[in-house]
């Protein structure tokens, strides 16, 4: 069986789908090359990632299918789930076939697939615009930690660049070790890895303090919910939460 | 010290505040400023839920608890023994500018209580609003509640800066207001009502035309009323609903399920909070808005208030089964809404798959329909699934959560102390069905 193994980069994946349609030599499978595990039966085939190839398959999907599936495709490739380049593979596959019809066509299995990867991907976007928790450290800096499920700090950056546009700030996936940073004029993603405290401001545990307060105070007593609030807020969440830990 | 005063004050006032339902951030699409800080998201963010499963959007807070006025449903009425406290404007502000950047929330709701007189306390509300928008460039969400009594050129100069304003109208009848909240008028709640109804739908539409022209209240007003303090029926209050969607251009209505709060005659003696008809309401609210249902429809003078065993709109499928089963494949959309258990995103799943090819019950399954409810309602290529007599008894069986077959009189007694399964009680606040 053959597997093509790619960089792990987008332009990577690209080119490997490239590569599938034009080669004689179908992949059974699309993978990071760092996933890879050599068996008997497998042939690996590493992919040399070709900015020129992969541009070529993000115009075709663009044109020949859909915004839309680009931007799903986008959205699965950021999930980091286990076998999701294949999957897309697969899905684009059948895009070129039926074309602009693509995503309405749910009654087949890799669509399906992919939109409920999609849907994840963007509900997780769509909690940490509300879950992202930035404490002020000295030298005027917003600091927010999180570690998503899906890499989706690139997808949160341009809300925050909009909404906090007048401070400095850092979203920092402690997971993946890399960080979006904002300087009130432009946001772009760097590699980053902290170890040692951070250093806060000297009035940020009086807010930390007050949030706690408040959110406590919230709840209604007579109509408490643990589970109905761990179903919103997975308990996985919570470490980076001032106001849950 | 101050940090402590602090502590204290934000623990009053946000007490006091927390049985205000709404805490929706959406339908304002206001953006940032050059320089400033914060924007609206259109459909709304929760930054947390509280534990009791309620989304925190909003920091929610009065001004003052110190209340002029006597209501006997509220704990602020003025003869209630509680600890007072008021934010100056200026700590408002604060609190408001530093929980936003930190991203705890959307923006915020400011409330109050009476304080010396409803002109003093709405000057003080549009200070503190002022500060933000005005002097800090703040463009995140504002909820402001307008205080039935204040000078309109008061509550219209805080329409221009806020996102929402609500006027409540607290009880659904004039005599219950009489009786409990007698310092209140009518007059005073609909008035500022109507007139930031018109104000609101003429921006709209000069906005239609220069789009730079300022806006006002652009997320709508709402409400929120009280049940269970009075005797009124759940016709009642839905045909008032109804009334305030149309004439006063109403964004929501909010029902709050009266908390008993003192032992006065005039109130009813429940120990709990009649949650499970709150919950009816709300779903029948959402039936109105968003399902082309009327108040006539589900409710009449024969049968005035909700089954709490049953959602308002299974309760009205079965008594309207004349109308069933429909053809999934054949129905038009607006009549597979009014299928229990249909909502809107499943019957746009089925009207957009069906013209591919004909669905049958396992297609339904695929797209993600969810059959518990509507089996009994449909066919699908002719055929029915529902695996039992198409009889409105049998199918009420059904569709009745097993652990309640209780003997019929629970349906009467309106402050029943049985829950909502938890599957519906996820509904509480949206109502969708
Ligand atoms: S005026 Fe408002 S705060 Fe004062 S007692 Fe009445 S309901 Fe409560």
């Amino acid at each position: 069986m053959i597997y093509y193994l790619y960089d792990g980069t987008f332009e990577g994946l690209l080119t490997a789908i490239y590569e599938a349609y034009y080669r004689r030599e179908k992949p059974a499978f699309i993978m990071r090359a760092e996933e890879y595990e050599a068996n008997l039966f497998s042939r690996p085939v590493i992919i040399i990632t070709d900015s020129e190839k992969s541009d070529k398959v993000y115009r075709s999907i663009e044109d020949k299918i859909s915004r839309q599936a680009l931007r799903h495709v986008y959205y699965a490739y950021l999930s980091d789930i286990k076998g999701v380049a294949t999957l897309i593979y697969r899905y684009l596959q059948l895009g070129w076939q039926v074309g602009a019809e693509l995503d309405s066509q749910l009654f087949r299995e890799p669509v399906r697939e992919m939109l409920a990867i999609y849907q994840r991907v963007s509900k997780e976007r769509h909690r940490m615009l509300g879950l992202l928790r930035f404490c002020k450290l000295t030298g005027e800096i917003y600091f927010a930690t999180c570690e998503p499920d899906h890499n989706i700090v690139g997808l949160v950056a341009p809300h925050f660049a909009r909404r906090l546009a007048d401070q400095n700030w850092v979203i920092y996936d402690q997971k993946r070790g890399l960080a979006a940073v904002y300087n009130q004029r432009e946001w772009f993603i760097t590699n980053l890895n902290l170890s040692g405290q951070l250093l806060y401001e000297e009035n940020e545990k009086i807010y930390q303090q007050l949030w706690k307060q408040y959110f406590a105070g919230t709840a209604i007593q007579d109509r408490l919910n643990p589970k109905l609030q761990r179903q919103f807020m997975p308990v996985r969440y919570w470490q980076h939460l001032d106001e849950k830990n | 010290m101050f940090v402590v005063e602090l502590l204290e004050k934000l623990s009053i006032l946000s007490a006091a505040a927390k049985y205000d339902v709404s805490c929706s951030s959406s339908g304002s699409t206001r953006k940032n400023i050059r320089g400033g800080l914060g924007n609206a998201a259109q459909s709304g963010i929760c930054h947390s839920w509280s534990d009791d499963g309620r989304c925190i959007s909003l920091l929610k807070i009065l001004l003052t608890n110190y209340c002029v006025y006597d209501c006997a449903y509220c704990v602020n009425r003025v003869s209630n023994d509680i600890p007072r406290a008021s934010f100056t404007p200026e700590e408002v502000v604060d609190l408001t500018i530093n929980f936003y950047r930190r991203n705890y929330i959307e923006g915020l709701f400011l409330s109050s209580a009476i304080w010396k007189n409803p002109n003093h306390t709405m000057e003080l509300l549009v200070r503190a609003v002022r500060k933000l928008r005005v002097e800090y460039r703040f463009n995140g969400y504002i909820h402001l509640k307008a205080i039935p009594g204040a000078d309109w050129k008061l509550i219209a100069e805080a329409g221009t800066l806020v996102d929402r304003m609500s006027v409540n109208i607290e009880l659904p009848s004039s005599e219950g207001l009489k009786l409990l909240a007698p310092q209140k008028r009518k007059e005073n709640i609909l008035k500022p009502m109507s007139l930031l109804g018109s104000q609101i739908l003429e921006n709209r539409e000069e906005r239609k035309r220069f789009r730079k022209a300022p806006s006002f209240v652009p997320a709508g007003q709402s409400t929120q009323l009280i049940v269970g303090a009075t005797s009124d029926s759940d016709l009642r209050i839905i045909k008032l609903s109804e009334n305030l969607y149309r004439s006063f251009n109403m964004k929501r209505v909010y029902y709050s399920a009266y908390v008993p709060v003192s032992s006065n005659p005039k109130l009813p003696s429940i120990s709990t909070p009649p949650l499970d008809r709150e919950h009816r309401l709300y779903q029948a609210d959402w039936l109105l808005r968003f399902y082309g249902f009327e108040a006539q429809e589900l409710l009449s003078d024969s049968h005035p208030n909700f089954q709490l065993e049953l959602d308002p709109k299974s309760d009205w499928a079965l008594r309207h089964l004349n109308l069933f089963p429909v053809e999934v494949n054949k129905a038009d959309y607006h009549l597979l809404l009014r299928v229990p258990g249909i909502g809107v995103k499943s019957a746009q799943k089925i009207v957009a798959a069906r013209r591919f090819h004909s669905l049958d019950y396992e297609d339904l399954h695929k797209i993600g329909v969810v059959l518990r409810r509507a089996r009994y309602f449909i066919t699908c290529r002719g055929k029915y699934y529902g695996e039992v007599p198409f009889r409105e008894d049998v199918i009420k069986q059904r569709l009745v959560p097993k652990q309640k077959q209780e003997p019929s009189w629970t349906q009467l007694s309106l402050f029943s102390e049985q829950s909502i399964p938890v599957e519906d009680r996820q509904t509480t606040i949206t109502g969708e069905l």
